[in-house]
């Protein structure tokens, strides 16, 4: 076990050797990876709006004027039996026009001029939850729309539309830094375990000379690359999770937002572990780019 | 225990060994002589696969070192002592810490590692200085500590490339009765040396170098 220990002592001499190096190559690789961060956040969140969304779905059937009460008992029975619908309720012309001025009661005299109630009857109907997917309910959706006795059929099918949307670019764009700025930390990791090389390249060719193997000359760089990627993306969570709470109480104190601290959320502890794990991952790169051209370097 | 038929190498058209064909059997003290430049550190860093020749074959132990894979190379160091001219020794390492290195990088056990380094560093004289930073001891010291590092784990054959090239003729004397002591052990020596005054005081087997070729020998010996 001594041997093992040897190693981690030299992988921890490394590091405390060249602590200046040391330092630097955390700090960049913490805001390198913040930036990644920010996006796997984003992506998150509105993730995580999009199920609510869709959770919270609505579809309203709006029934045509001159349907007879037996029509409307009809079509209720027919919607209530599709396995496709959750639940159901009915709101009859009057409820349409008294909730239009509950809601809106400076805008209630439009309705006036124009003698007969303009609003129509209404079912509105929330999905099963198997069926609130945007797929399930655009089809159920068209199929009701050719019922006998259905005017329209409305959900906030543009709301969500654009959020898939966004959250596809987001997507995109957080894959797209990711790998970008992955290089980059690989870069700044590799560099740093590139000049504790070559500070050590002497050491390096005595025990080439001795008989070491080279798995046993590498592993403690590939521990100072793993342990640099660690404290870099550990650090860069403390400062996500900083400007995380800041942002969160700021739209908490705008009064237009309110109640929306409470549904924007942080990684959850396996998104944590896992983005530790991606910068540790990313620093064992590193250091495995550096120990492979200084392989080569030397022939 | 070491032999090498009709092997050849060059570096960018320059000959450093030229058809060389020797033998060296086991328990052999050998002095490779020769002015700088005449082959005989490429031909230690043969015998360690350090360089693998453009012609011939080299074997040690039986093994033929130029076709061994990459990773099997270590493997055949751990069987060899090479004691530098330069020492090599690592600054930031005690003594007893530079002489357990080749045990470390075989994974001894902490109690193995113990008592082998312990004989090793007093079979050279220096088990009173194992605390002490290399930077501390004087030249011959210094290169004690390489002799006992290159010994530690009881290697075939101890290879010593210029050893007593930065050694007063004391100290040089004084090095040498070392390496007839583990020669006297069994272990196989060879010292490449381009210092007369080195033959002087070994009465064995002289080989010469002369730009890559391998003078006819003089036999010697007192053993």
């Amino acid at each position: 076990m001594r041997w093992l220990v040897y190693l981690f002592r030299e992988a921890w001499t490394n590091l405390r050797t060249n602590r200046t190096t040391t330092m630097v190559a955390i700090v960049t690789t913490a805001f390198t990876l913040t930036c990644v961060g920010i996006f796997v956040l984003s992506y998150v969140n509105l993730r995580h709006a999009a199920n609510w969304l869709q959770e919270d779905i609505k579809v309203i059937v709006y029934l045509d004027d001159r349907l007879p009460p037996e029509a409307i008992q009809e079509l209720e029975d027919t919607l209530k039996a599709d396995r496709m619908v959750g639940g159901l309720f009915y709101i009859s012309k009057d409820q349409a026009l008294g909730e239009f001025r509950a809601q809106f009661p400076s805008d209630s005299h439009l309705l006036e001029g124009l003698g007969e109630n303009p609003l129509p009857a209404s079912f509105v109907v929330t999905p099963a939850p198997n069926y609130r997917s945007l797929d399930s309910v655009n089809r159920w959706a068209e199929r009701v729309t050719i019922m006998p006795g259905v005017a329209k059929v409305d959900y906030n099918q543009e709301w969500i539309d654009a959020l898939a949307g966004l959250i596809r670019y987001i997507e995109l764009a957080a894959i797209s830094v990711g790998v970008i700025l992955s290089m980059a930390a690989i870069t700044i990791i590799g560099n740093t375990i590139r000049l504790a090389l070559f500070a050590r390249r002497e050491e390096i060719e005595i025990l080439r000379l001795i008989g070491a193997t080279r798995a046993f000359i590498r592993i403690p760089y590939v521990i100072e690359g793993a342990v640099l990627g660690v404290c870099g993306s550990t650090l860069s969570l403390g400062i996500l999770k900083l400007g995380f709470e800041l942002f969160r109480r700021q739209i908490g104190s705008v009064g237009r937002f309110s109640g929306i601290e409470s549904l924007v959320t942080f990684l959850p502890i396996s998104g944590c572990a896992a983005f530790v794990g991606v910068g540790m991952v990313l620093g064992i790169a590193g250091s495995m780019v550096s120990l492979r051209r200084f392989g080569e370097a030397r022939g | 225990m070491i032999q090498l038929i009709h092997v050849s190498k060059s570096y960018d058209r320059r000959v450093a060994l030229s058809d060389l064909t020797l033998e060296i059997g086991k328990g052999e003290f050998v002095l490779l002589m020769g002015p700088s430049g005449a082959g005989k550190s490429t031909l230690l860093r043969m015998l360690i696969g350090e360089e693998r020749p453009d012609q011939g074959q080299i074997f040690v132990q039986g093994k033929n070192v130029g076709q061994l894979r990459q990773s099997e190379v270590p493997y055949l160091r751990r069987k060899i002592g090479t004691v530098f001219q330069e020492f090599h020794l690592l600054p930031k390492k005690s003594v007893f810490e530079n002489v357990a290195l080749p045990l470390l990088v075989q994974r001894s056990s902490a109690a193995d590692i113990r008592r082998k380094v312990t004989e090793a560093l007093r079979a050279v004289g220096v088990e009173h200085k194992k605390d002490q930073s290399p930077a501390s001891l004087s030249t011959g010291e210094q290169q004690r500590v390489c002799i006992a590092r290159a010994i530690v784990n009881g290697p075939v054959v101890l290879l010593a490339d210029e050893p007593t090239g930065n050694l007063d003729p004391e100290r040089t004397a004084e090095i040498i009765e070392l390496f007839k002591l583990i020669n006297a052990r069994g272990t196989t020596v060879v010292v490449a040396t381009h210092d007369p005054h080195v033959m002087a005081l070994v009465n064995r087997r002289v080989m010469t170098l002369i730009q890559g070729v391998l003078m006819p020998e003089v036999q010697r010996g007192d053993a």
